[in-house]
């Protein structure tokens, strides 16, 4: 029963052939988690402290950013978990991107992601970053968010209620716990799969062309 | 005369201190602003194209995200607009619940810009008060409606549900609450010297140009003059409800402060009213059949009062099941750009993030 | 009214009482920046709430609206004007109200209106856009989203989602859900 429904989000032959780009690197689960005893010791406890102390940047790039506020403050308290605002992208572990996201937002969010260090997280809120929402036929949205950006956790809902906004917090710490998350080396590895995706949409590229983190 | 050099700051998209996704770029001499220039387009969705894709009832699934903070009186604009095309009639019942909504929906506006004016003076203690108790409005409206945010509530001929049982307790403690915290927030802010300071003086707009300019909503009644959709243009119960519209003169962060402090009293006594004086009947003039509704062809402006200003929607209909064109005039419309373009030279870099809250500027109505 | 009477007398044109509010007019394209300036400065309608744009590709015409207000005595005016649609000039009233300057800008971007000597950046929503105005009529946005945007197969028609899992895995509907599907 369980094996049957899991099989649902992964495309299928026919639909590989039917899509306009090639499926095949996509980063999903980076497993870090080393043979030696001391590493994966020193990995844990680094991840143990990774997962209590989130802190997320300042930018609210759509609609679901008015759910911010609430979550943050007194009646869904998020500090409890350690989750708190940063200001600057260099002081910023996760990144939220909330709700649909237009193409002069995208460069602009590119930009700002590979600005953070190591380890990054990526979270998607909302039901535009999964295909596209209620403007699947507007001009200058995008439809699905992770052909242009890794993604760890997707948040669904129209918008999301604080309570589920901390729920994915609470993945997300999981995902962290067992080694399983960022994807910030996925990202270098599979970089011109990326840059494919990203210049076919945004038209005035005017990036670096080979990017020093 | 001065040796300092002019720099381009850009106050871009990602920034701690804006409300919303824009991007300011301001040439500073040492701390001064020289000269402004707005950046819009980040949050673009092509709404006006989508509702010409949309039939008349789809469309209102689209309809509330126009603006994000607020979207209540857009709905209410739509569905005046209408019914102004078709003559349709409103029952009494719906006309005072839509009082009731619109009134709700802006205390909550008001206690989210306390934290977002406050927060970008430096005071952050007072966000999380006002916006812990945002959440029990957003609990009223989650009874009545079924969500927290995006309500789709408003229809033209009426509303879409009565009110649930035990509702209109609720809705009384919540008033009760709300006045009795208001002392705090005066107590911490209004009285506060450092805010007092900060404030007064600091980006006026002049009276007598301030209606050429477009000025609208809580920055037209901070220098002075005094002009509201709900006594001008009345919609909705409001012509049957006693209430005032404050006014205060000098033009500046402090004036806008006190009027938007002064409007949440006075909505706290416009539900009570309404509460109280609520008729029988029904609430919706039930549209016959909603999949092949149409229309008739002609034009229809129509304006309603929201937190930041007048909301207007032009809606052009050519006698089809679908609007042949909706146009949205958001009340930050001319705050945002020529405005602010106007208001910002000589002001310090710090006070920016402070003007942009005081004028209520909110992106995604404006370019929608 | 006695506005509708002094505008017949000067300009030549008609006008009627829309409802309690709002009185329509309509007037050619060359007399419209006169028109506003007579109302601007002798009747008092200093405030520009609203300009729009409808494209009406039957005719061929574009056809554009300005909406004034006087607020000493509470009126609007929406005075209405055709354009051409095949080669699209209005003329600029920047220097009468400023915010008429977005409004231009917004026009020129969206439906290719040439509004000779506007001064502002070309670019002012879209950026980096190669395409015809979006939003004229015969631009259709939902064959240019799906030719450029990568969408996520699994969704393409609006099939109820429980039958699409269904008809994929072989499942049966349980049977608390049934009285909701799309029956």
């Amino acid at each position: 029963m369980s094996n049957k429904i899991n099989t649902i989000g992964i495309p299928t032959e026919e639909e590989i052939k039917k899509a306009q780009i090639d499926f095949s690197p996509r980063c999903t689960s980076a497993g870090r988690v080393n043979d030696k005893e001391t590493q994966k010791m020193v990995e844990y406890i680094l991840n143990f402290a990774r997962k209590h102390s989130l802190f997320v940047l300042a930018y609210g790039t759509g609609c679901g950013a008015i759910e911010i506020p609430a979550t943050m403050t007194s009646r869904y308290d998020a500090e409890r978990f350690g989750i708190r605002g940063a200001a600057t992208p260099r002081q910023a572990d996760v990144l939220l991107i909330t709700g649909y996201l237009s193409t002069k937002t995208l460069k602009r969010v590119i930009r700002v992601y590979e600005q953070m260090q190591d380890p990054k997280y990526v979270i998607a809120f909302g039901s535009c970053t999964i295909n596209g929402g209620m403007y699947f036929d507007s001009y200058n949205t995008i439809k699905a968010l992770d052909r242009y950006l890794p993604v760890d956790v997707y948040i669904a809902g129209c918008m999301p209620r604080p309570e589920s906004v901390i729920k994915g917090f609470i993945k997300l710490q999981e995902l962290i716990k067992d080694g399983n998350a960022g994807n910030g080396e996925c990202y270098r590895d599979n970089l011109d799969w990326y840059r494919t995706n990203q210049q076919k949409i945004i038209k005035n590229w005017d990036f670096p062309d080979k990017y020093n983190w | 005369m001065t040796r300092e050099k002019e720099t381009t700051l850009y106050l871009g998209p990602q920034h701690p201190g804006i409300t919303g996704n824009m991007m300011i770029k301001l040439k500073v001499r040492g701390d001064i602003v020289v000269s402004a220039e707005t950046h819009l387009g980040y949050l673009h969705r092509a709404f006006e194209k989508l509702i010409e894709r949309r039939n008349w009832l789809q469309s209102f699934t689209i309809l509330c995200r126009f603006c994000v903070p607020e979207p209540d009186p857009i709905e209410l604009s739509y569905a005046l607009a209408v019914e102004k095309l078709e003559g349709r009639v409103v029952p009494e019942r719906a006309k005072y619940i839509r009082t009731i909504v619109s009134e709700l929906a802006r205390i909550q506006s008001f206690l989210l810009w306390y934290g977002g004016q406050s927060g970008s003076g430096g005071l952050y203690t007072l966000g999380q008060w006002s916006v812990g108790d945002r959440n029990y409005i957003l609990d009223l409206f989650e009874d009545l409606t079924g969500a927290r945010i995006y309500h789709m509530f408003m229809w033209p001929g009426g509303v879409r549900r009565d009110l649930p049982e035990g509702w209109m307790d609720k809705a009384y403690k919540t008033m009760d609450y709300l006045e009795k915290r208001l002392d705090d927030y005066n107590k911490l802010l209004f009285d506060n010297a450092i805010f007092q300071k900060r404030s007064q003086g600091v980006g006026i707009i002049p009276k007598d140009k301030a209606l050429e300019w477009g000025v609208v909503g809580p920055p037209l009644r901070g220098t002075g003059i005094k002009h509201d959709v709900r006594i001008d243009e009345p919609y909705a119960a409001y012509d049957k409800i006693d209430f005032e519209v404050p006014t205060y003169e000098g033009g500046d962060v402090w004036a806008r402060s006190l009027v938007r402090r002064d409007e949440i009293v006075q909505s706290i006594s416009i539900i009570r009213q309404a509460l109280d004086n609520l008729p029988g009947g029904s609430y919706y003039n039930r549209i016959p059949n909603p999949m092949k509704w149409t229309v008739p062809a002609g034009n229809a402006w129509a304006k309603t009062e929201s937190v930041r200003g007048e909301i207007g929607f032009y809606l052009v209909s050519d006698g089809s099941n679908k609007p042949r064109r909706a146009h949205l005039r958001g009340a930050a419309y001319a705050h945002g750009i020529s405005v602010l373009e106007k208001v910002l030279p000589g002001e310090n870099i710090a006070d920016v993030s402070f003007i942009l809250n005081s004028l209520g500027v909110c992106p995604p109505e404006i370019e929608r | 009214m006695d506005l509708i009477n002094n505008l017949k007398e000067v300009f030549e044109i008609e006008g009627k009482i829309k409802n309690d509010f709002q009185i329509e007019v309509e007037a050619k394209k060359e007399l419209v920046s006169s028109i506003l300036l007579y109302l601007k400065n002798q009747h008092g309608f200093i405030h520009l709430n609203h300009m729009s744009c409808v494209d009406w590709i039957e005719d061929e015409i574009f056809e554009l609206v300005y909406i004034v207000w006087n607020p000493n005595i509470r009126k609007t005016v929406m005075l209405h004007t055709k354009i051409d649609r095949n080669n699209p000039e209005m003329e600029n009233i920047d220097t009468i109200w400023d915010q008429a300057n977005t409004y231009e800008r917004e026009f020129r971007e969206m439906f290719g209106i040439e509004f000779p000597g506007l001064v502002a950046e070309r670019e002012f929503i879209l950026e980096g856009w190669t395409e015809m105005p979006p939003m004229r009529r015969d631009f259709d946005t939902k064959k240019y989203a799906e030719e450029t945007f990568a969408t996520r197969p699994g969704r393409e028609n609006a099939e109820d989602v429980r039958e699409t899992i269904v008809k994929r895995t072989g499942e049966e509907i349980p049977d608390f859900a049934k009285k909701y599907s799309r029956d």
